[in-house]
């Protein structure tokens, strides 16, 4: 009995060395092959030396050091950032002092915040995040326009976010999103009318989202302005400036590389759709239409 | 014996219930990709449709099926009530509960993260949170399933604990460590975002966290399949299992060696050094150990089984086999298909050829072919197999389920396939749609056209195993033994050619087991996960995608 017990522990004790001591050997040998033998190849350049290729075995590259060449300086395309407390600020806007600053707006914006000018985009029911952003921008240069560089800079941010509120409210503006996200009738992607395609598909051959997402109607992303019912001859100008970089306050430069590829015939057809939307989705009465 | 039948019905039901409109969406989203025309044409919807699918097909129906499978093994492999049935139920009930939650909260579009969640991106909170309770509700599972083994050695000390036992014990204890990783992502990681704790989400550690569960889980769901082979198909064949201690071993290197591996899902990621990616790359090759080791004890096993039968020659017992029987061919078909993908598995396994295909179709039509394939076939062989035992009532029919079985096997080769080769051509997986007037795009239409017809194939396929369940379950025939419900201890496992007296205490249980698959995930992953502590604290703003 007892030579039995002896045997099975025996047993035991091998089953458990010797899977112990496999395991750390095929460890030691997978350590040591990727470590000193797998990281010290490159393709770019001679095999690194042991201690090198530790280190880049670890994940600890050149890449996490600073750069040592010379960097372009930094252009920062705004001044905001879309921080839970930027938008909690925008959110406390008082609408009633909004209305008192929006006296200095209403001569070009329209006194009901309905653009009448080609140059001058409608201000009511655009999104309370976009007006602040662009006052702020207007504020510090990053988006230049004679009259409104001189005239955001006479406001606080505290009177932006006032105002923003007062016309996000006005009604009878730009309508809401909508959610539509496909045009009516047939896929996205099947669309021979540019605008359509670009609205609702956008180019994944040239990389370009669809612009709808943003813009709506399909969607809406923070600090894009919604952009159904605003005038066709304002967005058309816009998207030139951006594909030209005389307009460059966007955070990510997605609209500045988006309209760069964009042919002057698609931002005409893209400008004129959004302001002359087809008869589907939400549509309020007494809003605006394509005759102004 | 018959409350674990209703106990293991449950599980089955909700799995195969939630099965079929799950693969209906699969096939409308293959019809999505395509050129072809498909009804709802929205990439939201497709989202939504893709984060359903993916979370049905694997957490719901896994989950469940294995729990199931679980119950109805202890019951009939130790002979005796499972203890704790109680618990059970309530943990049916979490699952079931955690399942509604996060299945509600993806129709209504407020949670289309795809099952791997990927952060940033941020979704309801009750869908995080539904998740949780159904991997939270299964842990109930595997505490039972250790307890009543447990239990049994401990009253019969000495014995060998029956292999079926000790093969879902060994699942139970891969779920446990699986579901780690995917339990402190969420906990640490995503639900403070979620309830606005921060802002803030380290996509790398989240993904690192993410990949400790996301190749572990394949094993996880691949098990049922492997216990079958081993306990199940031999008995069918009307043979005997080669060698029980080669199937303990094959099941104890599955636990260990599918822990340690899954950062070859990350081998793109800019956090991690060569160094790690390697490592973890010469321990996924390790599990072609048991892999072969189960392709040649299976091979032996049959036959044995094929010549008793009376076959002769080098080939002959091939053909002696008995293939009406639908687990007999469930398993030929499932080893087909995991030749096919196994190799397939190799190319994403390896650093250097992953980079071909990362992030491409192959990938998708690569875990389609093997869980889609591989695993899920052999779930319907188990589900015939067990379905007279569980409800009394026989299999309508054996013809039928052979009719399932095949053309789940075309559907699924030719679904795959085309969408392998459309992945070697670059299309890219997770895109709702693709323009096909690309010239580049347009050259894998007509493989898409082929993937969708195989989709088609699939999803009768699904219609038909679930007419076969619902008809022997609930449709009484005339020659039914109504009442008379045959206990599930009928079910029988199949006979070492050496029964094992004796086995060492290392093939008997896994105390040995954890502590290896511990030391070695600590030293697979500790760096890599503690690195994002130290040296690599990056996070970026959550983008909730339920903002409107």
């Amino acid at each position: 009995m007892t030579s039995h017990a002896n045997r099975v522990r025996g047993f035991a004790l091998g089953w458990s060395r010797n899977s112990w001591m496999l395991l750390v050997g095929l460890s030691v040998v997978a350590f040591g092959l990727g470590f000193l033998v797998v990281g010290r190849f490159r393709l770019d350049g001679p095999p690194l030396g042991t201690f090198a290729a530790f280190c880049r075995s670890l994940g600890l590259d050149a890449d996490l050091a600073p750069a040592g060449e010379p960097q372009p300086p930094l252009r920062t395309p705004s001044g905001v950032a879309w921080t839970a407390n930027t938008l909690d600020f925008i959110a406390a806007g008082d609408a009633t002092h909004g209305a008192f600053v929006a006296m200095n707006c209403g001569a070009c914006h329209g006194i009901d915040g309905i653009s009448h000018s080609a140059l001058v985009p409608t201000l009511a029911g655009l999104d309370a995040a976009v007006i602040y952003k662009q006052l702020a921008d207007y504020r510090s240069d990053k988006r230049l326009w004679g009259v409104m560089n001189a005239l955001a800079k006479a406001l606080s941010p505290q009177d932006a976010a006032d105002v923003a509120a007062h016309y996000a409210r006005l009604p009878g503006g730009l309508p809401a999103v909508t959610g539509l996200d496909r045009p009516a009738g047939g896929r996205s992607l099947r669309q021979t009318d540019p605008a359509l395609r670009l609205v609702f598909a956008g180019d994944p051959a040239r990389g370009i989202a669809p612009c709808g997402v943003c813009h709506g109607p399909s969607g809406y992303k923070i600090g894009a302005p919604a952009l159904w019912r605003q005038g066709a001859d304002y967005l058309e100008r816009q998207t030139a400036a951006f594909a030209t970089g005389a307009r460059a306050n966007d955070i990510d430069e997605q609209m500045r590389t988006i309209a760069a590829q964009l042919t002057p015939e698609e931002m005409l057809a893209v400008a004129v759709f959004y302001a002359t939307p087809p008869a589907v989705g939400a549509q309020r009465p007494g809003g605006l239409n394509s005759g102004f | 014996m018959f409350r674990a039948s209703r106990l293991a019905l449950a599980h089955y039901w909700v799995a195969f219930g939630l099965f079929l409109p799950a693969v209906v969406l699969g096939a409308w989203q293959m019809l999505m990709r395509s050129p072809l025309p498909a009804p709802l044409d929205d990439s939201n919807l497709y989202y939504a449709s893709v984060t359903l699918h993916g979370t049905v097909m694997a957490y719901v129906l896994t989950t469940f099926f294995v729990m199931g499978f679980g119950y109805a093994v202890t019951a009939t492999s130790l002979g005796r009530p499972i203890r704790g049935m109680g618990a059970a139920w309530i943990g049916f009930g979490i699952c079931l509960v955690g399942t509604l939650m996060a299945a509600a909260t993806i129709v209504a579009g407020r949670a289309s993260v795809l099952y791997t969640f990927y952060p940033p991106l941020l979704a309801s909170a009750w869908f995080y949170g539904g998740v949780f309770l159904l991997v939270g509700g299964s842990m109930i599972w595997v505490v039972l399933m250790i307890l009543n083994m447990s239990l049994w050695k401990r009253e019969h000390p000495g014995s060998p604990v029956p292999l079926a036992m000790f093969a879902i014990t060994a699942t139970a204890c891969l779920w446990a460590w699986t579901a780690s990783g995917v339990a402190v992502e969420l906990l640490g990681v995503i639900l403070p975002a979620v309830f606005g704790m921060t802002r803030q989400i380290d996509a790398g550690l989240a993904r690192t966290l993410f990949s400790v569960t996301l190749h572990a889980i394949v094993y996880f769901w691949l098990m049922p399949a492997y216990i079958a082979f081993y306990a199940l198909l031999p008995q069918v064949a009307g043979g005997r299992l080669y060698s029980d201690k080669m199937a303990r071993l094959v099941f104890i290197m599955f636990l260990v060696f599918s822990l340690p591996v899954g950062m070859h899902h990350l081998f793109a990621d800019p956090e991690h050094g060569v160094g790690f990616k390697f490592l973890q790359t010469v321990f996924t090759f390790f599990v072609v150990l048991p892999t072969l080791l189960t392709v040649f004890s299976i091979c032996a096993s049959l036959e044995i089984a094929g010549r008793a039968r009376g076959g002769r020659g080098l080939f002959g017992w091939i053909g002696a086999l008995p293939w009406r029987e639908p687990m007999m061919l469930a398993s030929g078909l499932s080893l087909l298909m995991l030749g096919l993908g196994g190799f397939g598995g190799l190319i994403n396994m390896s650093y250097a050829m992953n980079s071909m295909i990362h992030n491409t179709s192959w990938v998708t039509a690569h875990f389609h072919l093997i869980f889609g394939g591989t695993v899920v076939i052999m779930y319907f062989a188990i589900a015939y197999e067990m379905w007279p035992r569980l409800t009394g009532r026989p299999l309508r029919s054996k013809a039928l389920a052979r009719w399932q079985l095949w053309s789940w096997f075309w559907g699924m080769l030719i679904t795959t396939i085309p969408w392998h080769i459309a992945g070697l051509m670059g299309q890219p997986r997770r895109v709702a749609n693709f323009d096909y007037s690309i010239p580049d795009v347009a050259r894998t239409a007509v493989l898409v056209d082929v993937s969708v017809a195989g989709g088609v194939i699939l999803l009768c396929s699904a219609l038909l195993l679930i007419f076969i369940l619902v008809r022997s379950h609930f449709v009484a025939s005339s020659d039914a033994r109504v009442g008379d419900p045959a206990p599930i201890s009928a079910l029988g496992y199949a006979l070492a050619v050496y029964p094992p007296l004796r086995v060492p205490a290392a093939l008997n249980g896994f105390a040995l087991w954890n502590v290896i698959v511990l030391v070695l995930v600590v030293a697979a992953y500790g760096y890599p996960i503690g690195q994002f502590f130290f040296l690599k604290p990056h996070s970026a703003p959550a983008y909730d995608v339920t903002r409107e």
